[in-house]
């Protein structure tokens, strides 16, 4: 019979640690590109909005977290933003309310405040980019096409509907997805806060068996299989994106020639 | 409020130029991290250029790896696996964290100023490198002052980009406590259990120093963009 020997660092605990790890970089990287693309087209739009108030409130917000580093941001909402209120006040606020001990026991995760504050962060962080992203998709549009639509009666907010937001998105899509991929290497910046993601079981797991190099080369592999698997999700919503929008403009030209 | 005012003003220096008495720190430490990287990155890039427009299928294959496996995995982990390699007496080397964080910030910008520079070589018309051939250049004179000159002029403003990117990016040096402008500030707030207090002002001044700096850098970069766009003759072919 064949015996397969595993080397010593392979350990049960070691494989709980990662996968537990993986796990929750996985859904970090899941829930922050979600936020930031709803926040970062909201955004996008205020950049674009006729409205002074709310163009500046957008640039503002751009320039301010996209010119400091996502790490600043991550320590600053979880570690210095609790430090603004005195000791007593802080423990209830962030850290031991009922609120916080009933997500502690739905995800049994330790101190969830840094995981929320670390969220935040990075969607602030990656928002800001996908707003001027999508401000530059949205300035390939030719004018023509929106003063056509104009012309035909299309009120402002349905050519932002129909025109500027689903063509702004396809055109900006590469773009795009190379900065959701970045997130998601950013969620690695959660461990300096922290919380158990991959790079930090990855820490954990190299400190309690003096062992470096395998679990530094596993967190390679691993984070290159997530770079990989989330490139190829969002390449098929790009994909789909752009086999509606054809498949409804050969509708459209059919209906017209009809 | 004015507290806070005096005690960030008080570690102002020790944030721009590090602690006194010590290597130097802070943002100088950050700023020269970032040019190094840049600069040996850029030389990276260009082999990796070669590389990748390479007769041999081994070579291209090699250096989309490199690129591949570079840009997928989180700087923090290439600084560790960069350090546990280059400081390991085992494999026989012995460079410190800050020479581990040289190195692991010059692979890093190169392997994205590479992936730059591929599509902008990608983009050099043929009859320009052919009529540069013919005219008598050899292929290096051709690779270096035409197609290489025409793909960093039309790849410009990606390369300053990723040049502000990485000056951010150096902040995750940290990990191997390389005393930068953001480990600095750390050390200094984590030093004292009464400067609890402080975290939001010192933050916010760490982040404004390099919101300043990497403003100051995009204006810069759109100032030497905007003069290269008017002075330079591969801009007269490139419109052509």
């Amino acid at each position: 019979m064949l015996k397969v020997s595993l080397p010593l660092w392979w350990t049960a605990d070691a494989v709980a640690l990662l996968a537990h790890g993986l796990l929750l970089t996985v859904l970090f990287t899941l829930v922050t590109t979600v936020t930031s693309l709803v926040v970062g087209l909201i955004i996008g739009s205020w950049r674009l909005s006729t409205n002074t108030v709310l163009r500046h409130i957008a640039g503002i917000f751009v320039e301010v977290h996209r010119n400091v580093p996502a790490l600043v941001l991550v320590i600053f909402w979880a570690f210095a933003v609790p430090n603004l209120f005195p000791p007593d006040v802080r423990k209830t606020l962030f850290f031991a309310n009922p609120v916080i001990t009933r997500l502690t026991a739905a995800t049994g995760l330790p101190l969830i405040y840094y995981v929320v504050a670390t969220i935040v962060a990075l969607t602030l962080n990656t928002s800001a980019y996908i707003a001027e992203i999508f401000r530059a998709g949205v300035g390939t549009i030719a004018q023509e096409h929106v003063d056509a639509a104009r012309t035909l009666g299309a009120s402002r907010s349905g050519v932002y509907w129909s025109l500027l937001l689903p063509q702004g998105v396809r055109a900006s899509f590469p773009a795009l997805s190379a900065r959701l991929v970045h997130n998601m290497k950013n969620t690695s910046l959660a461990a300096l806060v922290a919380v158990p993601e991959l790079f930090r079981s990855t820490e954990t797991a190299m400190s309690l068996s003096f062992q470096a190099m395998p679990f530094l080369l596993l967190t390679t592999g691993l984070y290159l299989a997530t770079a990989v698997g989330l490139s190829w999700m969002l390449s098929l919503v790009e994909r789909r994106l752009n086999h509606r929008s054809a498949s409804t403009w050969t509708t459209a030209a059919a209906t017209n020639n009809a | 409020m004015l507290d806070q005012l005096y005690f960030v003003l008080d570690i102002l220096p020790d944030l721009l130029f590090g602690f006194p008495g010590q290597r130097p720190g802070g943002l100088l430490l950050t700023l020269a991290l970032a040019i190094v990287a840049n600069v040996a990155g850029f030389g990276v890039a260009v082999l990796l250029g070669l590389g990748f427009y390479s007769r041999h299928r081994i070579v291209q294959r090699a250096v989309s790896l490199y690129v591949f496996i570079i840009t997928g995995v989180p700087l923090l982990v290439l600084l560790l696996l960069v350090y546990q390699i280059a400081g390991n007496p085992r494999y026989g080397f012995r460079i410190g964290p800050q020479g581990a964080a040289v190195i692991s910030l010059v692979l890093y910008s190169g392997a994205y100023q590479g992936a730059i520079l591929r599509t902008g070589l990608a983009s050099v018309p043929v009859a320009l490198a052919e009529s540069s051939s013919v005219l008598g250049s050899s292929h290096w004179h051709t690779f270096c002052s035409v197609q290489l000159r025409y793909a960093i002029h039309v790849m410009l403003p990606a390369f300053t980009g990723q040049t502000i990117s990485l000056f951010k990016d150096t902040s995750a040096v940290i990990i191997l406590g390389v005393a930068d402008l953001m480990s600095t500030a750390r050390v200094v707030l984590g030093s004292d259990l009464a400067n609890q207090p402080k975290w939001v002002a010192v933050y916010l001044t760490v982040g404004a120093i390099y919101s300043v700096v990497a403003l100051l850098l995009s204006r810069l970069a759109r100032h030497w963009e905007r003069s290269q766009r008017n002075h330079s003759l591969v801009h007269l072919l490139a419109r052509y």
